[in-house]
């Protein structure tokens, strides 16, 4: 009988500590980027076809936003979201432009034809530089920049369906 | 094609350990002679995850990138010593070191145990294969260290520069060599529950494998603070960081186990007790783990949150402890023997253990109070190091006295109780130091007199104990070692003094005791970062010193770090850190002083001595 | 009345119910001394009441070109986009404290808009901010 009951106590007790340790888990405890509306600097940088030097702003034309997507031909999550990609700019008027990263030229023709190309412009950051100025630590990350280069929203990770209905959405209420 | 020798090798240890846990069983129910198969079986596994360590280990040197931790963790660039340890200290590396530090001790327990009964050598085996299993399908599922990328990168993304340093380099494997130590007293004590085998021989053994993980523990918490007080350059050596505190809490248990297991060996009582230590050693390093893993703890050393891993962890845990909360509950009924008497060894170690477990709690609980309270309040909180200073440190002072009486007490019951002359000499001595340093002070007389009076006690008690016949070495040393680590840190504690200003070059700032110079600043262009080194001066009554710390500004991944100049010597260490104000001309420079830094290395390096040379004892 | 053995159990149950609680009630009272609870500066202006003899984390946003310094201190505003409050500081400054960045600074409050700080805390890296500030930020 006192066995039991202090079997009892202690596996409350154990149970209680390992519940709370669990619900601990979905706490918000990893360091996020800061504050998404901070301002880029506009900076050059080539486009990926013609070589040609571009700058941020020229690529606006007379859109108010764009929407960046960062990826690369050996990041396995950009071929993941690369479907969604594709869904975002049929569905959207604003112009998508790529940004591969740290990549060859040739592996990365090859991912485009053999998943398509849904960007309106691709830019090439050879050495992985240029998206530093983006504020990015990685692949695959996705910005909405408006046309005073302040970014309105920043994606870390592969996109899915959610995330492409809430920047139609977002893009629709500016 | 590398790689896929590495999975495939740890696909093979993961059946082989199936097949070792049913042959242990087997041989557990019906056998009396071990099974030469088990031997074979253990000894191929730990080839196989040796193979697979060595894979990884190659990956890393040749800057395979196609490998995914070598991409995220290394660069071309990087030397080879940090390429090599690169290798762990990665999430996925590290897991798979602990894998391999786990089936290493396995199979010398194996090897080693000859002498115990085969039946409880099998089941320990059996126990300890659970956990292999359990880390081998966490590495499967939640961090495989084999990944590729395909096509392959050209360049890695390189590693923190905070963490390039050669003390943190080699500090995980040596904490996780403790902490898995740990899993074979773990194991046998389960096993030696069911099998009734809490014997004077069991507790020998067990007090072997508890010395070598209070060893490495032990030699691994002190490389941890080197790291913090060297690299971080905060002028400090432990912050009651949680992640700290974490390591902290099995060498509490384990410090219990070693002086209780000693009780158990020459007295055969306190069994019950001896096995709750055990398993709550090991708990409390999976626990670590968890915490630190699944990124629950918010420290400075932050890794990567990931709730899938911590789940597993979680999950994983909760097994172990139910298992064996239920096996100890289902098998505990040990004699009670009330054979000793007030005054005996037996009382001093059992009021050691006492102690251990208030310190133990009350570290526990500062730890994981803020997790708990988030959850249930969603009050964001944290427990400041005042909170551990305030509970710890008065406790010291008895429990410095028992230490200093306890080792001279007999077994079962103390003959006499002979106060002789020259203790009570000594314990007037100390006081009268401690007065003197306290006064000197200024500050707390009556609290600081005491404190260190009892340290200075023990002090001199451990010295006289150096020619007491009756004691071992390996006792001795690591007790004078304990009273000087204490000597220290109080005195380092009380003493220290620290100074900050922000100044531009070439000004001078007059402070109370010195004179801050910042004479100037020069710039340089080293390998990956840029270079900035300050020439401060320092002047305190006509005696100048020249410190050159250093600011580097790191491109990718974008990190400044400070790099402190210290000027060691055996009571004193001096260092300045500089740090850098965005935008201004002025550096942020803070000088501090702080004694007895290298005794307090030295006498956490002569601590483990002491437990090497517990090991040395033949049987 | 009882045997010698039972007197005996009972001295040590007893003597070890005492220092339970004795231990349990130093640690509960140390745990509410030393307790440091996270704020916003627009916590601050809502708090009931505030004690000044305990120590306070605030989080937020260094603002823009509030920082100011000599040798001895340095002076900045904490502001969270809604409220802010004045930070004077002496001691040591993180490499990546700098304006328009997540801080958090440590220390006793004299009013609601005025935090003497005895520590401002540091973060490796210069892409991340205290998951605290961020539940600051997004409070508003």
């Amino acid at each position: 009988m006192k066995i039991r009951l202090s079997f009892l106590f202690v596996l409350t007790l154990i149970v209680f500590i390992l519940c709370v340790f669990f619900l601990s888990l979905f706490e918000e405890k990893s360091y996020v980027p800061e504050k998404t509306n901070n301002k880029i600097e506009n900076f050059s940088i080539k486009d990926f076809y013609t070589d040609k030097s571009l700058n941020l702003k020229i690529l606006f034309e007379d859109e108010k936003y764009i929407i960046i997507n960062i990826w690369s031909s050996w990041c396995i999550p950009c071929r993941q979201e690369h479907k969604h990609i594709s869904n975002l700019s049929s569905f959207n008027s604003s112009k998508i432009i790529g940004l591969n990263y740290k990549d060859k030229k040739n592996n990365a023709i090859k991912f485009l034809n053999e998943l398509g190309n849904p960007y309106d412009t691709i830019l090439s950051d050879k050495d992985g530089t240029k998206a530093i100025f983006l504020g990015a630590y990685g692949v695959p990350e996705t910005f909405v920049i408006d046309s005073d280069l302040n970014i309105i929203k920043k994606y870390i990770g592969p996109i899915n369906s959610e995330i492409v209905n809430e920047i139609r959405n977002l893009l629709n209420d500016y | 094609m590398i790689n896929l020798i590495g999975n495939y090798s740890l696909i093979f240890a993961l059946i082989i350990s199936l097949g070792t846990m049913f042959f242990s069983f087997k041989n557990f129910k019906y056998n009396n002679i071990l099974d030469f198969n088990l031997i074979v079986l253990v000894f191929l596994q730990f080839i196989l995850i040796f193979c697979s360590f060595c894979t990884l280990l190659l990956a890393f040197i040749n800057s395979d990138f196609s490998n995914l931790a070598v991409y995220n963790n290394s660069h071309t660039t990087k030397p080879l010593f940090y390429k090599i340890s690169g290798s762990w200290g990665n999430h996925e590396g590290s897991l798979l070191l602990w894998l391999l530090v786990l089936s290493l001790f396995s199979l010398i327990f194996l090897i080693q145990s000859k002498k115990l009964s085969v039946s409880f050598r099998s089941l320990s085996i059996f126990f300890q294969q659970i956990i292999i299993v359990g880390f081998i399908l966490f590495i499967f599922y939640t961090s495989n260290p084999f990944q590729l990328i395909i096509p392959t990168p050209n360049e890695g993304l390189g590693l923190n520069p905070i963490l390039q340093d050669p003390a943190l380099a080699i500090h995980p494997p040596i904490l996780y060599l403790g902490y898995v130590g740990s899993s074979i007293i773990f194991s046998s004590s389960l096993a030696a529950l069911v099998c009734k085998y809490t014997t004077n021989q069991w507790a020998r053994d067990i007090k072997k494998w508890t010395l070598i993980s209070w060893i490495f523990l032990t030699i691994g918490i002190m490389l941890g603070s080197i790291w913090a007080y060297y690299e971080l350059g905060w002028g400090g050596f432990w912050f009651w960081d949680p992640v700290e505190n974490v390591s902290l809490m099995p060498w509490f248990c384990l410090t219990a186990l070693l002086h209780c297991s000693s009780v158990l060996e020459k007295r055969s009582s306190l069994q019950s007790w001896t096995i709750i230590l055990a398993l709550c050693t090991f708990m409390l390093s999976m626990s670590g783990t968890f915490l630190v893993r699944s990124g629950i703890l918010n420290s400075i050393h932050t890794f990567a949150n990931d709730p899938e891993r911590g789940i597993f962890i979680l999950i994983f845990l909760s097994c172990l402890i139910l298992l064996s909360l239920i096996i100890y509950f289902k098998y505990n009924n040990f004699e009670k023997s009330n054979k000793s008497f007030f005054v005996s060894k037996e009382t001093a170690i059992v009021i050691n253990n006492w102690f251990m477990m208030y310190f133990l709690a009350v570290v526990l609980i500062g730890t994981i109070y803020p997790i708990f309270l988030e959850v249930i309040t969603k009050e964001k909180i944290s427990v400041g190091p005042p909170y551990f200073n305030q509970l710890i440190i008065p406790l010291l002072i008895p429990f410095l006295f028992i230490m200093s009486i306890g080792t001279k007490l007999d077994w079962i019951k103390n003959k006499e109780i002979n106060v002789r002359y020259k203790k009570i000499v000594l314990l007037i001595l100390s006081v009268l130091i401690s007065y003197l340093i306290a006064k000197h002070l200024n500050t707390k007389i009556l609290y600081s007199t005491v404190l260190i009076s009892a340290a200075l006690y023990l002090l001199f008690i451990s010295i006289l104990d150096l020619k007491n016949d009756k004691l071992k070495w390996s006792q001795k040393t690591s007790h004078l070692a304990f009273s000087i680590l204490i000597i220290s840190i109080i005195l380092n504690s009380i003493f220290s003094e620290e100074q900050s200003v922000n100044l531009k070059a070439g000004e001078e700032k007059k402070l109370s005791k010195y004179t801050i110079r910042f004479e100037k600043i020069s710039k340089s262009q080293i390998e990956n970062y840029t270079s900035l080194k300050a020439e401060i001066w320092v002047s305190q009554n006509n005696n100048e010193l020249i410190f050159y710390p250093e600011l580097r500004l790191y491109k990718v991944p974008e990190t400044i770090t400070s790099e402190a100049d210290i000027k060691t010597n055996l009571f004193n260490d001096n260092l300045v850190v500089v740090n850098y104000l965005k935008d201004t001309d002025y550096l942020n420079i803070r000088y501090q002083k702080k004694p007895f830094m290298l005794l307090i290395w030295i006498s956490a390096l002569m601590l483990a001595v002491g437990g090497i040379l517990g090991l040395r004892k033949k049987y | 009345m009882y045997g010698k053995k039972v007197k005996l159990r009972f001295t040590y149950l007893s003597l070890i119910l005492v220092v339970l609680i004795l231990s349990t009630y130093l640690v509960l009272k140390s745990l509410e001394e030393n307790v440091v609870y996270f704020i916003s500066p627009t916590d601050i202006k809502g708090l009931a009441e505030i004690n000044y003899d305990k120590k306070y984390r605030v989080g937020g946003m260094v603002k823009k070109s509030s920082i100011s310094m000599n040798s001895e201190q340095i002076n900045f505003i904490i502001t969270d986009y809604k409220n802010e409050i004045s930070v004077k500081f002496n001691g040591v400054i993180p490499n990546l404290f700098s304006e328009d960045k997540g801080v958090v600074a440590e220390g006793f409050l004299k009013d609601r808009n005025f935090l003497e700080a005895s520590k401002i805390l540091a973060k490796h890296d210069e892409n991340y901010m205290p998951p605290e500030v961020k539940k600051a930020l997004e409070g508003n």
